[in-house]
């Protein structure tokens, strides 16, 4: 507990100074599936916030934006690394952009190529993804919120 | 995919719609099928999402997300399987045959396996005393008297990084009494010591790095069987003998040569190794010199290079290894006194 809150403590003095222009707010969060059997047999898919998972378990990012200032924010673009052991599987809605090679570029899945194994340019599949990003087309209205969800499996 | 998003396209967290807290006690929680090992347990997943925007006055700002850390726990996986190409051939009464098997841990965390062999099993014709089990340490897949370690349950129970495998050989001792073509099956099984059941049953706080540990697909613990199978060999000996006197006919009189015929067949799908038929003079007879044969051709009587040799008044022929199926006939004269 004590080291958590030196952590807390550090993470603040470093904000402070980007407070004043803290316009938009992110919070993101991680949902695990988990299958669950009633007493009656029935299996049902519940969402979970874990503190632990498995290999294996498919996991539900969201991150939602909130505009807290007075102006509209203009080239509002949101991006998720995806982390080591999560591989991407799939984004909600149309819109997202992808990057496999660390987020240098970035484009369509069906539009991105990675070296395969022999050496030669294969078309990209969603574990390949490191990076995932809305890029929105319109400022982002004074007081606006949302969310942006995508999928993936723990490695 | 928009059903699985739905419900999440609302402002709400999807978690409170389900009705958890009814129902605490009667869900039972499946795991996911499982990677083989996987990301290491214990390591921490951490997300952070980030936003860049430009602010009113034109200037470009990054917002980061809170972060959510997350931690793998350890998935008890092992598997068990037979490394010999087939059933290993043995003969009764034989020590120290062995059976090879490989266990590979297949969850994602360093496990230590208890081992066991069971040779009480149906659909076999004998049990195998097993004697020992023993770790491949020096990992060359054969097993070296002396040189591997014999394994003692409790005591070093084979601890396996995650997608390590070891091979185990299982040494046994075969009946005396079992017969030819006669099987024999032992089963070795690798159970995690962290614990086994069901998949999906949890021991808290035993995974590695301070996370559960979950038994995964396999139980956490593998079998597979391996088998003897009796090899065996005997042989028969069929005497005949031909008498020719010196009178053209057949009458056992002084003078009369008698040709011994002696035919050695082994039956059985086994080798016999270091066949050797003797064969005494009789008395009353003197042996013919030169007359040994083997197969038909001349052997000489000498103790040399050669299979035949006449010493003590005896006629030795060393037929060497002969597989179940096989025949040699050996012929020698003697002169009745």
């Amino acid at each position: 507990m004590v080291k958590q809150g030196l952590i807390f403590a550090a993470a603040a003095l470093l904000a402070a100074p980007a407070l004043a222009a803290d316009q938009v707010s992110l919070v993101s969060e991680v949902f695990v599936e988990k299958v669950v059997v009633a007493p009656n047999g029935r299996a049902s898919t519940l969402l979970k916030q874990p503190d632990v998972v498995m290999p294996g378990d498919n996991l539900v990012f969201v991150v939602k934006y909130r505009n807290q200032g007075a102006q509209s924010a203009r080239n509002f673009i949101l991006t998720n690394p995806m982390p080591n052991a999560v591989a991407f599987r799939e984004a909600a809605g149309e819109g997202a952009l992808f990057s496999v090679d660390g987020g240098k570029s970035w484009g369509r899945l069906g539009e991105l190529k990675v070296q395969g194994s022999d050496r030669r340019l294969r078309s990209a599949r969603p574990d390949d993804v490191t990076h995932v990003r809305w890029a929105f087309r319109q400022p982002l209205p004074a007081g606006a919120s949302g969310k942006v969800t995508f999928r993936g499996t723990v490695r | 995919m928009k059903s699985i998003f739905g419900a999440l396209s609302n402002a709400k967290p999807p978690v409170l719609r389900y009705r958890m807290a009814a129902f605490p006690l009667a869900l039972v929680f499946l795991p996911n099928a499982a990677y083989a090992a996987g990301t290491t347990a214990g390591t921490t997943i951490s997300n952070t999402a980030s936003a860049t925007y430009n602010d009113p006055g034109g200037t470009q700002q990054t917002t980061p997300s809170n972060t959510v850390d997350i931690l793998v726990d350890e998935l008890l996986d092992v598997t068990v399987a037979s490394a010999d190409p087939g059933d290993v051939t043995v003969v009764p009464g034989s020590t120290n045959r062995v059976l090879s098997f490989v266990v590979t841990n297949t969850g994602n965390g360093s496990e230590a396996f208890r081992l066991t062999a069971n040779t009480s099993l149906g659909g076999d014709q004998f049990d195998p005393t097993t004697t020992s089990l023993v770790l491949d340490t020096n990992n060359n897949g054969v097993y070296d008297a002396g040189v591997d370690t014999v394994y003692t349950a409790g005591s070093n129970d084979p601890v396996l990084t995650p997608d390590a495998s070891i091979r185990v050989f299982v040494l046994s001792t075969i009946p005396g009494a079992s017969t030819d073509l006669d099987r024999g099956l032992v089963n070795l099984t690798a159970a995690a010591t962290t614990g086994t059941g069901a998949p999906g049953t949890s021991f808290a706080g035993q995974g590695q790095g301070g996370g559960d540990a979950v038994v995964g697909s396999t139980g956490a613990d593998g079998v597979d069987d391996g088998a003897y199978i009796v090899q065996n060999a005997s042989v028969a000996l069929v005497k005949s003998a031909v008498v020719v006197d010196p009178f053209g006919g057949s009458e056992p009189v002084p003078g009369a040569i008698i040709t011994y015929r002696l035919v050695a067949t082994v039956s059985g799908t086994g080798t016999l190794t270091n066949l050797t038929i003797g064969d005494a003079i009789p008395a009353n007879t003197t042996y013919q010199t030169g007359s040994i044969t083997l197969q038909s051709s001349a052997l000489s009587d000498a103790a040399d290079s050669d299979a035949g040799e006449f010493s003590s008044n005896a006629v030795a022929v060393r037929l060497g290894a002969l597989s179940g199926g096989t025949s040699r006939t050996v012929t020698f004269r003697v002169r009745i006194n």
